[in-house]
C-alpha cells in the first residue's frame, strides 16, 4: 500500500483531491489551501518514494513548477493560488470550467470517471462538455464550486453585524450525511487495502477551515486564526437537500437504536442526530453497507449548499468600581411579584449610557448586559470610598468601546448622582474570575450609625426615665471589647441566616468575624454613636448591631452592654483591588 | 465630595423598633374562646411570620415564675430543624397545633397555639433559659416561634386578623368600659 494507490483509489471512488489527501491522512494546511499544486505528487511519476509526511513536507520546497504543468485540475477547478504555469497550460480548460460554474443538475457518474482516466493519460477533451462532478464523501464542501454561494453569505452576514474585529475563526456545521459517506469510503479502502489505517482520515472541519477558511479571509478582509485566538466566531451551516433520505441507510445498519430512538419520541425530538449516526456507524461493516444497498456512495446528486452563516464575537468585559450615594437604590432592578418596587438601580444607571454607546435598545439590553458585582448592599446602604468592584458583561460585542467612549459613559453615570464611576476599563476572563472568587474572600469596612437605647450596665443608678446617653466608658468599653485570641480578629460571632433572607436561603448558623470595630461619640447627639467596623465576608453588620432577636450573638450589645440599635449604615471601603489600574485596553 | 455617615442623622422623633420597622402585627384574640388568650402574629414583608403573645393575653396578668415547655406530647419543638432554601423537614403546622406549653409552678398551664397554618422554622430557644424574655420583650426577642407559610395561606391570614390600628382601638374601649 502506497499513497498513489490510496489517492487514486479514492479518487475513482468519485473523492474530490481534498478529500483525498484527507483520506491520505494529511495534516498540512497549505496542501488544502493549495491542493492543485499538492496533488501533483500523488498523480504522477513520482520523484521520490513518499512515506511519511515529514517527507512530504521536506519536499514541497522542492516540488518544482514543472511537476504542476502536468497537473490537470479535472475534478477541482483552479484557483488564485495556483502557479502561473498552470494557468497557461489550461487556459484552454478553463474555459470550460467556465460554463461548468453554472452548470447544476444530474450528474453522470460514468461521465467522470472516464474524463479522470483520460485525464490521467494526459488526453484532454476539450470539446466534450464535462458536467460538474460532486465529491461523493464531503458532498462538494470541499470543492470550490460551492464556495462563492458562501462566500457571499458570510460576507453579507459580517457586513450586517459590522464588527470590527480584524481576524476570524470559523466553524463549518456540516450535514450529517458526510459522516456516512466518510465511513463508506474509509470501509472500502480498508477492505482493499487491509493496513491502511482508517484513524488518520483528517476531519472534513480542519481540511475546510485550512481551505476554505483561508480562501474565505481575503474575501472578508480578516485574517484567519483558530477559535483559541480569535473572539469573532462565523459558523457556516452546509445542507444536503437529500440528507434526511440517505440517513435512511442508518436505520438498516442499526434498526434497534433507531426504533428506540422512534420510541422515545419526546427524548429523542430529531429523528437522526449527528451522535446517533455515529453510534449507527460505529460498528458498521462494508458488507452491511453493500447489503443496505450502498456497495459504494453514490454520486450525489446536488451538492450541500450554505444553509445559514452566524456569526458572534465572544463577549468583552468592561469593569470599574460603582459608589452608590442613594439609600433608595437597589443594585438591580427590584421587582416584587412582578411590581417594581424602586424606580431605578445601580445596574440600570450604568447601562444605559453603555447601551447608548453599543447602539443597544431597551429589549436588546435584558440579553446583551450582563451585570456582576463583588456583592452588594441593601437598598438603603450607601457604598462610599473607592466604591465597589464590578463589571458588565457585553454579550456579542461589534466593537470596543475607545478610551474616549468609555469616559463618557463614566460622565454619563455620574451625571445623575446617585451613581459615581470614575474609571472604566476592558477586563480579561482571568481578572473576571477574581472579582467572582473576591466576593467571598474580601473584607469590608463600614461606617454604622447606632442608637443607645437602654441604661449601661454599669449605669444602675440611673432612673429608668432619664433620658440613654452615650458616655466615654461606653465608647471605652466597645473600643476595648474582643472575645477572642484568634489573631487578627476582635469578635467572633454566629449568625442566622437573617429573617429578611430567610424566605430564599437556608437556615444556617455561620461564623464571622469582626476584624477591627472603633467607636466614637456623635456631636450634638446624645444617645447616638458611630462605629467603624471591619467584618469579614457575608457578614450581616445591621444584624451584628441589632442583635436580630438574639439570632445574631453575640451582638455589639455584648460590647456595651446596653441595648442598640442601627439607623444608618455605609460601606466604607471593599477591601479588593479589582480593576487594576493602569490596564491598557486589549487589542 | 466628601461623603460620612454623620451626614445620615435621621428624625429621631419617628424612631421605630426592629420589629415595628419590618413587620406588621396581627391580633386574634380570645383564641379556643378562653378569654384574653390573644395572640400576635408579626408578619415580615418576605411573608416570614413570628408567633409571639399580645399584650392583652392574660399571661402578662399573673406574676407568677414559669417555665416555657416546647416537648408537646411526642414532639420535641427544639429538635425541629429544616433544611435547603425550601425549607425541608420542618414540623408541619395547623392553626390548632400548639408550639409550646407555658407553666406555672403551681402546676396551671396554657397552651400557645400556632394560629396558622405552615412549617416550624425554629422555636426561641432562648426562653428555655431565660423565660422572662417572653414577659419583656414579647414583640422582640421574646417572640416564641418563627413560621414559614405559603404566600397565599400568609396573604389571607394577614388580611382576615386584626389590625394593629383596631386592636389598639378595641384595647382603648374595653379599658374605658372597665373604667365605667
Amino acid at each position: 500500500m502506497n499513497q498513489k494507490t490510496i489517492f487514486k483509489f479514492c479518487k475513482d471512488l468519485g473523492c474530490c483531491d481534498r478529500c483525498c489527501l484527507r483520506y491520505l491522512g494529511v495534516k498540512i494546511p497549505n496542501a488544502y489551501e493549495n491542493s492543485n499544486e499538492y496533488v501533483a505528487r500523488f498523480q504522477d511519476e513520482p520523484t521520490s518514494n513518499i512515506k511519511s509526511q515529514e517527507d512530504i513536507q521536506s519536499n514541497e520546497n522542492t516540488t518544482s513548477g514543472k511537476d504542476n504543468v502536468i497537473v490537470t485540475d479535472a475534478v477541482t477547478k483552479s484557483d488564485n493560488t495556483c502557479s502561473a504555469s498552470v494557468h497557461t497550460d489550461n487556459d484552454s480548460d478553463k474555459d470550460i470550467e467556465g460554463i461548468q460554474d453554472n452548470a447544476t443538475g444530474d450528474v453522470d457518474s460514468d461521465n467522470i470517471h472516464n474524463d479522470n482516466m483520460e485525464y490521467k493519460n494526459g488526453i484532454l477533451p476539450p470539446t466534450k462538455r464535462r458536467k460538474l462532478h460532486h465529491c461523493v464523501s464531503c458532498l462538494g464542501i470541499l470543492q470550490e464550486d460551492t464556495w462563492p454561494d458562501t462566500n457571499l453569505m458570510l460576507k453579507e452576514m459580517l457586513h450586517k453585524k459590522s464588527y470590527e474585529c480584524p481576524t476570524f475563526a470559523c466553524a463549518l456545521s456540516a450535514p450529517i450525511a458526510t459522516l456516512l459517506r466518510e465511513r463508506a469510503v474509509t470501509l472500502l479502502v480498508r477492505e482493499a487495502y487491509p493496513e491502511y489505517d482508517p484513524n488518520t482520515l483528517t476531519p472534513l472541519k480542519e481540511a475546510w477551515k485550512w481551505s476554505y477558511g483561508a480562501q474565505a479571509a481575503a474575501h472578508v478582509g480578516r485574517s484567519l486564526h483558530s477559535g483559541a485566538v480569535s473572539p469573532l466566531l462565523v459558523t457556516v451551516n452546509m445542507e444536503y437537500p437529500h440528507e434526511m433520505q440517505e440517513l435512511e441507510i442508518l436505520k438498516a445498519l442499526s434498526p434497534s437504536l433507531f426504533e428506540s430512538r422512534s420510541q422515545q419520541r419526546k427524548r429523542f425530538a430529531v429523528e437522526f442526530t449527528r451522535r446517533a449516526a455515529e453510534q449507527a456507524l460505529a460498528g458498521a461493516a462494508a458488507a452491511a453497507l453493500r447489503a443496505a444497498g450502498w456497495p459504494a456512495p453514490p454520486e450525489p446528486a446536488a451538492h450541500a449548499r450554505c444553509a445559514a452563516v452566524h456569526a458572534a464575537h465572544a463577549p468583552l468585559h468592561l469593569a470599574g468600581r460603582y459608589i452608590k450615594l442613594s439609600r433608595e437604590l437597589p443594585q438591580t432592578p427590584w421587582i416584587l411579584n412582578g411590581v417594581r418596587m424602586m424606580e431605578s438601580s445601580v445596574q440600570e444607571i450604568i447601562f444605559a449610557p453603555i447601551a447608548a454607546a453599543y447602539g443597544l435598545t431597551p429589549e436588546e439590553c435584558e440579553h446583551r448586559l450582563k451585570f456582576m458585582s463583588a456583592g452588594r448592599e441593601d437598598v438603603d446602604v450607601r457604598c462610599l470610598g473607592d466604591g465597589r468592584p464590578f463589571a458588565v458583561e457585553v454579550t456579542d460585542p461589534r466593537r470596543e468601546l475607545t478610551e474616549a467612549e468609555l469616559k463618557r459613559v463614566c460622565e454619563d453615570i455620574s451625571a445623575g448622582g446617585k451613581v459615581v464611576v470614575r474609571e472604566m476599563m476592558y477586563v480579561t476572563r482571568e481578572e473576571l474570575a477574581e472579582l467572582k472568587k473576591g466576593e467571598e474572600t474580601k473584607c469590608k469596612t463600614y461606617e454604622a450609625l447606632c442608637i443607645k437605647l437602654s441604661h449601661s450596665e454599669h449605669e444602675h443608678d440611673k432612673s429608668p426615665t432619664e433620658p440613654v446617653t452615650v458616655t466615654e466608658q461606653d465608647i471605652a468599653n466597645i473600643n476595648s471589647y474582643s472575645n477572642t485570641s484568634e489573631p487578627g480578629v476582635r469578635v467572633q460571632l454566629v449568625q442566622r441566616t437573617p429573617i429578611r433572607v430567610l424566605h430564599r436561603r437556608p437556615l444556617l448558623a455561620r461564623t464571622r468575624h469582626i476584624l477591627q470595630l472603633s467607636a466614637a461619640a456623635v456631636p450634638g447627639q446624645p444617645a447616638l454613636l458611630a462605629l467603624r467596623v471591619r467584618t469579614s465576608a457575608g457578614t450581616y453588620v445591621k444584624e451584628w448591631v441589632h442583635g436580630e432577636l438574639a439570632r445574631t450573638a453575640p451582638a455589639l450589645q455584648a460590647a456595651l452592654r446596653a441595648r442598640v440599635d442601627i439607623l444608618a449604615l455605609d460601606v466604607a471601603r471593599v477591601h479588593l483591588d479589582w480593576p487594576r489600574r493602569a490596564h491598557p485596553a486589549p487589542r | 465630595m466628601e461623603f460620612t455617615i454623620l451626614d445620615s442623622i435621621p428624625d429621631l422623633t419617628n424612631f421605630k423598633s426592629f420589629t415595628d420597622r419590618y413587620f406588621s402585627k396581627r391580633y386574634i384574640l380570645n383564641v379556643d374562646r378562653i378569654k384574653n388568650n390573644d395572640i400576635m402574629l408579626m408578619f415580615h414583608s418576605n411573608r416570614i411570620t413570628l408567633l409571639s403573645l399580645a399584650p392583652s393575653h392574660f399571661f402578662f396578668k399573673k406574676n407568677d415564675n414559669y417555665k416555657i415547655n416546647f416537648v408537646i406530647g411526642k414532639i420535641d419543638r427544639l429538635s425541629n430543624s429544616v433544611k435547603g432554601k425550601g425549607k425541608k423537614g420542618g414540623q408541619l403546622l395547623t392553626a390548632k397545633s400548639v408550639i409550646c406549653k407555658i407553666e406555672y409552678n403551681d402546676g396551671e398551664s396554657f397552651d400557645v397555639p400556632s394560629c396558622m397554618k405552615g412549617t416550624l422554622i425554629e422555636v426561641n430557644e432562648e426562653l428555655v433559659k431565660h423565660p422572662k424574655l417572653l414577659k419583656e420583650m414579647p414583640d422582640s426577642n421574646g417572640f416564641i416561634a418563627i413560621i414559614l407559610s405559603s404566600i397565599a395561606i400568609s396573604e389571607a391570614t394577614k388580611s382576615e386578623l386584626l389590625s394593629h390600628e383596631d386592636y389598639l382601638k378595641i384595647m382603648t374601649n374595653e379599658s374605658s368600659n372597665n373604667e365605667k
